[in-house]
Parts: C-alpha cells; structure tokens; sequence
C-alpha cells in the first residue's frame, strides 16, 4: 500500500472540507490559483506538495530537495523545516528568525507560503450555524458557549506555552522551560482536559434530549 | 514470455493468428470487439465496482500514479484508456488553463461516462475527449509531456503495438507511466487473491452489475497479463529509457514508468 498517497488523501480530504466551510476561502484562495506549495518536512520521506486551483490538490513528491528547487517556477514556493518547527511558521513574523536558526529553508515565492498560511488562518467558520443544522438552535448554542469557554482556556494555555519557549530560544539560554512554567502548565492542560470531558458528556446529553 | 500468443490450435480449421481474450483464445481481429463489449457492458456501474472491488483502494493506485507522474501547470497530458476519467479529473487541476489533458478510449461508451462525470464536476475548459485506440493513436509525434495509462494495457490486443504507439506520441523527455494489476510477490498472497479474483469478484459482479461474465473476463485477463519483468523488457523493445516500475499492494498492482529522452 502506498503509505505516502494515503497521507496526501487524507491532507487533501482534510484541508478542502475545512476550507469549504468558509464561504470567504474561495474569494481568498483566488491569488493562489495555479501556485504550489512543497514542504519538505523531517522526518516524512516524501515532500508534501499543495496545488492550488478551485480546490487544494495534495500530492506526495519522491524527488529529492534540490532538485525541486532546480524546477520551480515564477508562481512556486519550496521550503524545508521539521515537524517540531512546524506550529511556529502560523507566525509569519518568525519566519526570519527560524531562517537564521537554520530551522526553515525557503526557495522561490515566499508570498505563497504567506498566503497559504494567512488562508487556513483567517478561516471564520460559523461553527454554531454548522451545528444548528444537524441538531437544533438551542443545542448548538450551548454547545457554543462550552466550546468559547474551553478554547479560552486553551489559547491561555498554549500562549503562555509559547511565551516560555521563545523566550527560552531567543535568549539562547536553555530550551528547558523554567520547572514553575511547566508546573503551571501542565495545570492549565489538566484543567483543560477537565473541561473537554465535561463539554463532552455535556453535549451527549443535550443531544439525548433533543431526540 | 511473449505477450501475445500466435499459437493457433491445431484443431481450428483457420489459420488466423490468435489471441487471448481472458483464458479464451480468439482471433486477432475479434478481440477489440469483445473488450468492447465488457466495457460497454460495465460502464454505468463502472466506478461503483471499482470501489468495491477493490475496497476503495484503487483510489491510492491512481493517486499514487499521479504523484509520479511529474504533471506541472501547462503541461499536456494524455490520459489513454482513461474510462472514466478519474486521472483526467486530477490532471485538469494540475495543469491548469495553461495545460491540457486528452482523454482518450477505444470505447464511446466509457468515454461519455467520463465526460459527463468530469462536466458535471465543472471541469471543461482544458480536457479534450478523443475515441481512439492505444495501438495506432492519432496524435502527432512528439506532442505530450506525459502519457498515462491505468488499467488499460491489459485489454490491448497488440500491447508491444501500443507502447510503441505512446513512444512516437510523447515529447522527448516527457515519461509513461503505465499502471496495471501484476504479478503478487508472495505465494500466500498469490493464493489469496486468485480466491478472491477466481470466486468473489464475479459473484459480485453478478450481484451488482448483473454481469459475472465480464467480471470473470476481467480476472483472467488479469492472470493473462505480462509479469512485473516482462512488461518492463517491453517498455525498453519500445525504446524507453530509465525503465521501472514499483510494485503496489503486494505485486497485485505495478506501476511502470519509463522516459522517453
Ligand atoms: C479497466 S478500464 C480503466 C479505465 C480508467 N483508466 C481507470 O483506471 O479507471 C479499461 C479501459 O481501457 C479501454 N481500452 C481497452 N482497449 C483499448 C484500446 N485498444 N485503446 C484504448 N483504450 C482501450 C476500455 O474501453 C476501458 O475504458
């Protein structure tokens, strides 16, 4: 079985039903038609390869990094990096830094890569109305308000998270968070978790009474 | 092993060559007529079978077919045998306006299922449908970047005809990529599949489409297929260059790939 067409059916999959559940993403991704994005990520064997058009197409390339880039065109972008690098390129402000770390490595139209960040960033999908077509409004609001409460949490959580890392990378110090951030830390994923299971069990029963 | 067979049988009274349509040995000329047939008569439950016949994993075959096929925006593509257009449908995107696919089939009735499928998907402006035969393609030489083959070669009367066919047509350069079902690597595997090929396949067949004959055709034809080699050594009689090929789920499918340079 061709474990690689496997993962690139799932991205595809993936990525075109979350972008269509923004009505905006059509108007957004019109600059990016007929761009590529390819991603050299360690440790996958293979390049991950995003063609744009009126869907995202996701293929897995067998080729070797160098010689992707001998063939890019004007409307390209190839970079390489690591999977533990990967959630820092959301920022686009980081990109120089993780450059100079030797952490990022990008040819060709650096604007595609921007813009195919900016595009699964700026998605506002309206779970809420999502949800209010298959149970009811009543439901989905109270499905709403746990999920608003949960995802504050969460943001709480990781940008504190992200705060101790990149202080602990730009300063060069070591990368070992301070023992009290992690002890803090790991409280608010417990709490986090609290609240996922409640939300959980929550949302069962609001379904069991609106059948 | 030689792909086509001109072993008449002694006890037929004609002399004319012969070939294998599935076990069955037929004359030369009647075999078209006959692949016509299974197809015309598998068509519109065409994808529906493919799905379960293969539990859906034909989709990665292809996708995996695409992902080496190289495809860039402007480039033209010849998509032969392509049936249905499941690999027409991905190319389209891929080469964008600037590019164009040609889908192509010896069968009108393949190639209308194909097209109404990829004209209801919104896909139209870059795909040319032509009805053609593999073994004498009517496009100029040197004209595509890649041609692609899927599950076609198979039903070919003269292969070694149309791989020389598909060498005149593409652009030095450009590649083909042929995929096929083969020969399993492995004994149990073996066993296993021909079970499956020999008994489940035609009985659904029989259940969905109303038609084991040309789900048995299909098996045979399958077990009558050059091995991984053999095909391989066609592609270089051929003239190609930087011959391979990648076994797919066992041996159960290859992919071969060769350059034209
Ligand atoms: C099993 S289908 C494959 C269709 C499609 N490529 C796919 O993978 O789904 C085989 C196709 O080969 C076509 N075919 C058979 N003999 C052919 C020939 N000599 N030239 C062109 N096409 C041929 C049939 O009409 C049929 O559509």
């Amino acid at each position: 079985m061709p474990t690689s067409a496997l993962v690139s059916a799932v991205i595809e999959t993936a990525a075109n039903k979350i972008l269509a559940l923004d009505p905006d993403s059509v108007a957004r991704m019109a600059s990016l038609k007929g761009a590529r994005l390819i991603a050299y990520v360690d440790p996958l064997p293979f390049a991950v390869v995003l063609v744009f058009s009126e869907q995202v197409d996701v293929l897995a390339l067998h080729e070797p990094f160098q010689d992707t880039v001998a063939t890019l065109n004007h409307k390209d972008c190839c970079i390489k990096t690591s999977l533990d690098t990967l959630p820092e390129l959301k920022h686009i402000n980081q990109l120089t830094r993780l450059i100079q770390q030797n952490k990022l490595q990008v040819e060709g139209e650096l604007a595609v890569a921007q813009q195919v960040s900016g595009l699964f960033q700026q998605l506002d999908i309206d779970v809420e109305e999502l949800l209010a077509a298959k149970t009811n409004d009543v439901v989905a609001h109270q499905a709403m308000s746990w999920f608003s409460a949960v995802k504050r949490k969460a943001t709480g959580a990781l940008s504190e998270f992200n705060k101790v890392a990149s202080n602990a990378l730009i300063e060069e110090k070591q990368i070992a968070a301070p023992k009290l951030a992690v002890l803090h830390f790991s409280d608010e994923v417990n709490a986090l978790r609290d609240d996922a299971a409640r939300l959980d069990a929550r949302l069962l029963q609001l379904e069991q009474k609106s059948i | 092993m030689s792909d086509n067979h001109n072993n008449t049988s002694p006890t037929e009274a004609s002399d004319a060559p012969t070939t294998h349509f599935g076990f069955k040995q037929v004359e030369k000329n009647q075999k078209a007529s006959l692949v016509a047939n299974v197809f015309d008569s598998v068509a519109a439950k065409y994808d529906v079978m493919n799905d379960l016949m293969s539990m859906g994993v034909h989709r990665l075959w292809k996708r995996f077919a695409i992902d080496c096929s190289g495809v860039r925006a402007g480039q033209k593509v010849l998509d032969i045998a392509g049936g249905t257009g499941d690999l027409t449908a991905k190319f389209s995107r891929l080469v964008g306006p600037t590019g164009n696919v040609t889908l192509a089939d010896i069968n009108l009735s393949m190639l209308k299922v194909g097209r109404d499928k990829l004209r209801d998907r919104g896909l139209v402006s870059n795909i040319d449908y032509v009805q053609a035969d593999a073994e004498a393609l009517p496009f100029p030489d040197n004209h595509f970047d890649v041609v692609t083959m899927a599950f076609g070669l198979r039903n070919v009367t003269e292969k070694q005809n149309a791989l020389n066919s598909i060498y005149r047509v593409l652009k030095p350069g450009g590649r083909l990529l042929v995929l096929e079902f083969s020969k399993p690597t492995s004994e149990q595997l073996s066993k296993l599949y021909d079970t499956y090929s020999f008994h489940i396949l035609p009985k659904m067949g029989q259940l969905v489409a109303n038609d084991a004959e040309s789900y048995q055709y299909l098996a045979e034809s399958i077990r009558m297929h050059p091995d991984q080699e053999t095909l391989k050594g066609m592609f270089e009689t051929a003239g190609f260059d930087q011959c391979d090929y990648q076994n797919l789920t066992g041996g159960i499918v290859a992919l071969h790939r060769g350059y034209k340079f």
